[in-house]
């Protein structure tokens, strides 16, 4: 038999309500998957941005908001440690390597992070894109976003927590603070890395404290950049990256610098609480949407079977030409799963573009590149809304199979 | 019976009798009278017949009652040598399918699909793909009865042209007996008369049996045998020699 002659006449008959149907479907179906999209790239982005920062130390304070600084780059002024750590760490068996990293100035919006050019390339992982890597005070190396070209010259300013900065321009507000007389020479460009850094102007450190005033951490003016420091010059740092040796090292440098002045954790730990958090809110999120979907669901289906019993003289026409119960079943169904699977494909694709605008909207706010938007576990989801709904879809038909043809094509 | 493409004697053509035919009429759960009693009456193969008489005489039911549309309470419905009121309901849906032409008063013609569709719409009820030799049948069967084959909506034909495509639907498996409920009652008389041209025509091209319920005058006048149905009771039978 071929139902779909009938179910495309059913269609046409249902004139504006077979496009409004499918729409409120979509639109309902889009919010739960496009809420699910997000979440699961904002935790991809955000677990890829700290994949170089094996453990954090940092003076005692609030975890979150190291890693809010040091990973994820948000100005705050953050509690100084003790910069005798440095050379500690440098001399630790347990230490592949270690890195401060200091901030605290701009320029043209961009961060100016100094750290060492071994973390620059992220421990040898990584080579820039163009240029080299800073040799010598006064060299930068800019992000894969930053809008400066190798040999551009820069005067970074002080910046004030919680201050946002036009990126690319120098604000008037920049330009008060400016720190005359320290210039940078921009000397090569890192690759991109999906995260904030990637707008970052990356400076050695020695040039930092400088800057402020603090010295250059070394014995003596002439020594070169990077470690080793000398302990006794060396000024606070806001930050200490650290890859150890193994993961049993890991654990062991943790529980040490615990104490004694310093915190020290995995940057993993805060996240995977931040994403219990944010797995919490989405859940409650998704919970609302589903009830949402299964409202919508449930109201189509009500409608149908309503225009069910409008067609009860259509569908005794058919039985009167010989149609068999199965086949007027059959069309009242189609038509209803037809509706419903059109929604579904219009909110995947409604999902879709506000997913890709939210995560437009969130890379150019934070620099975190969300990987792309729909995936199949987001999708899933609509499979089961979609058994839900041809169940319910079987209302309508089946009210289509009780009508008494004779009385039907009498009184309609 | 699918190895024909155009169902030629897919039914064969078979004597109809009614036999002793009683439907209730039934108010408030209660049999309070009757809307057939006791009707007689036989077509042999390829005979035409009127049912006329006055509004609420059963007409209709005796119309349904012999498509199997619903069951008689007493008496049958014979069509060859079976009683299909005694068949249970797919075979009489099959039947109906297969050897029935249904012409309702009011057209019953689908206003979104256009005249082919709706003229093969009994070729869907049990066929995936519909043969070519099937839709060039359609096509033809739109020209005889005078209907442009390329309207898109059957809902834009006038009242006339939508009962003749109706006709032709309800010709398009060669069926062995033609029902039509009141077929020129919803029209003027030009085209109640070029309805019942064509009805007529064509159920005696086909050797079709034609049972028409009417009490249109001139539908009247154009054939042999008219059975008058009063209070349900089956009055008297007017033949004329063919």
């Amino acid at each position: 038999m071929n139902p779909w002659p009938v179910v495309l006449a059913d269609l046409r008959a249902l004139r504006w309500v077979a496009w409004i149907a499918p729409l409120l479907v979509a639109i309902a179906v889009s919010v739960g998957v496009a809420l699910s999209a997000q979440e699961r790239g904002l935790r991809q982005a955000t677990a890829q941005a700290a994949s170089d920062f094996d453990l954090l130390i940092g003076a005692p304070g609030s975890q979150t908001q190291l890693v809010l600084t040091a990973v994820y780059l948000q100005p705050e002024a953050l509690p100084l440690l003790d910069g005798a750590v440095l050379p500690a760490l440098a001399n630790d068996p347990r230490v592949k390597a270690a890195a401060p990293i200091a901030f605290g100035d701009i320029s043209r919006g961009y961060p100016i992070v100094g750290t060492t050019a071994a973390f620059v390339t992220r421990w040898g992982r990584i080579k820039p894109s163009e240029g080299r890597v800073f040799a010598q005070e006064g060299e930068a190396v800019v992000g894969a976003d930053v809008r400066l070209a190798i040999g551009d010259a820069i005067t970074p300013s002080h910046a004030h927590a919680g201050q946002r900065h036009p990126l690319g321009i120098e604000s008037p507000e920049e330009a008060r603070h400016r720190h005359e007389g320290v210039r940078y020479a921009v000397v090569g460009r890192l690759p991109r890395f999906g995260s904030p850094w990637d707008r970052a102007i990356l400076v050695p450190v020695e040039s930092v404290w400088e800057t402020h005033g603090l010295g250059n951490g070394h014995a003596a003016e002439d020594i070169p950049i990077g470690p080793p420091f000398d302990g006794a010059r060396v000024p606070g740092v806001p930050a200490i990256v650290v890859k150890p040796n193994t993961v049993a090292d890991a654990y062991v440098l943790r529980g040490q610098y615990r104490q004694g002045g310093t915190m020290a954790f995995f940057p993993a730990e805060v996240l995977v609480s931040v994403y219990r958090t944010l797995g919490d809110v989405r859940d409650l999120l998704l919970v609302a949407a589903v009830l949402n979907d299964v409202v919508v669901f449930a109201a189509v289906a009500i409608l149908l079977l309503a225009l069910a019993g409008l067609r009860r003289r259509r569908y005794a026409v058919l039985r009167a030409l010989g149609a068999s119960r199965l086949y007027v079943i059959l069309t009242a169904w189609l038509g209803a799963v037809a509706i419903l699977a059109a929604g579904c494909a219009a909110g995947l694709a409604l999902a879709q573009l506000t997913s890709l605008a939210v995560i437009h909207l969130i890379e150019a706010r934070t620099g975190l590149a969300l990987p792309a938007a729909i995936a199949l576990p987001d999708a899933l989801p609509i499979v089961g809304l979609m058994a839900l709904g041809s169940l319910l879809a079987l209302m309508p038909a089946l009210a289509a199979f009780r009508i008494p043809v004779a009385d039907a094509l009498r009184h309609g | 019976m699918r190895s024909s493409d155009v169902y030629e004697g897919a039914a064969p053509p078979s004597r109809l009798s009614v036999e002793g035919l009683c439907v209730d009429r039934i108010e408030a759960g209660r049999v309070a009278g009757a809307i057939l009693s006791d009707v007689h009456f036989a077509l042999e193969p390829g005979a035409t017949a009127i049912i006329t008489g006055p509004s609420g005489a059963g007409k209709t039911t005796l119309l349904y009652a012999v498509a199997g549309l619903l069951q008689p309470d007493r008496g049958g419905v014979r069509w060859g040598g079976s009683d299909i009121a005694a068949w249970p309901e797919r075979r009489r849906d099959r039947w109906r399918r297969d050897a029935v032409g249904l012409v309702f008063q009011d057209f019953q013609l689908f206003p979104e699909l256009g005249v082919v569709d709706n003229i093969l719409l009994p070729i869907r009820f049990d066929r995936g793909r519909t043969p070519a030799a099937l839709r060039e049948r359609a096509h033809a069967l739109a020209e005889r009865v005078g209907v442009a084959a390329a309207t898109a909506r059957a809902g834009a034909l006038s009242p006339g042209e939508q009962q003749r495509v109706a006709v032709a639907r309800a010709l398009i498996r060669r069926p062995a007996l033609l029902l039509a409920d009141e077929p020129t009652a919803s029209l003027d008389p030009e085209n109640g008369a070029r309805v019942a041209d064509i009805l007529l025509g064509m159920a005696s091209e086909a050797r079709a049996t034609l049972l028409i319920v009417s009490h249109d005058p001139a539908l009247l006048a154009r054939v042999g045998t008219i059975y008058r149905l009063e209070a349900g009771r089956l009055a008297a039978a007017t033949g004329r020699a063919p």
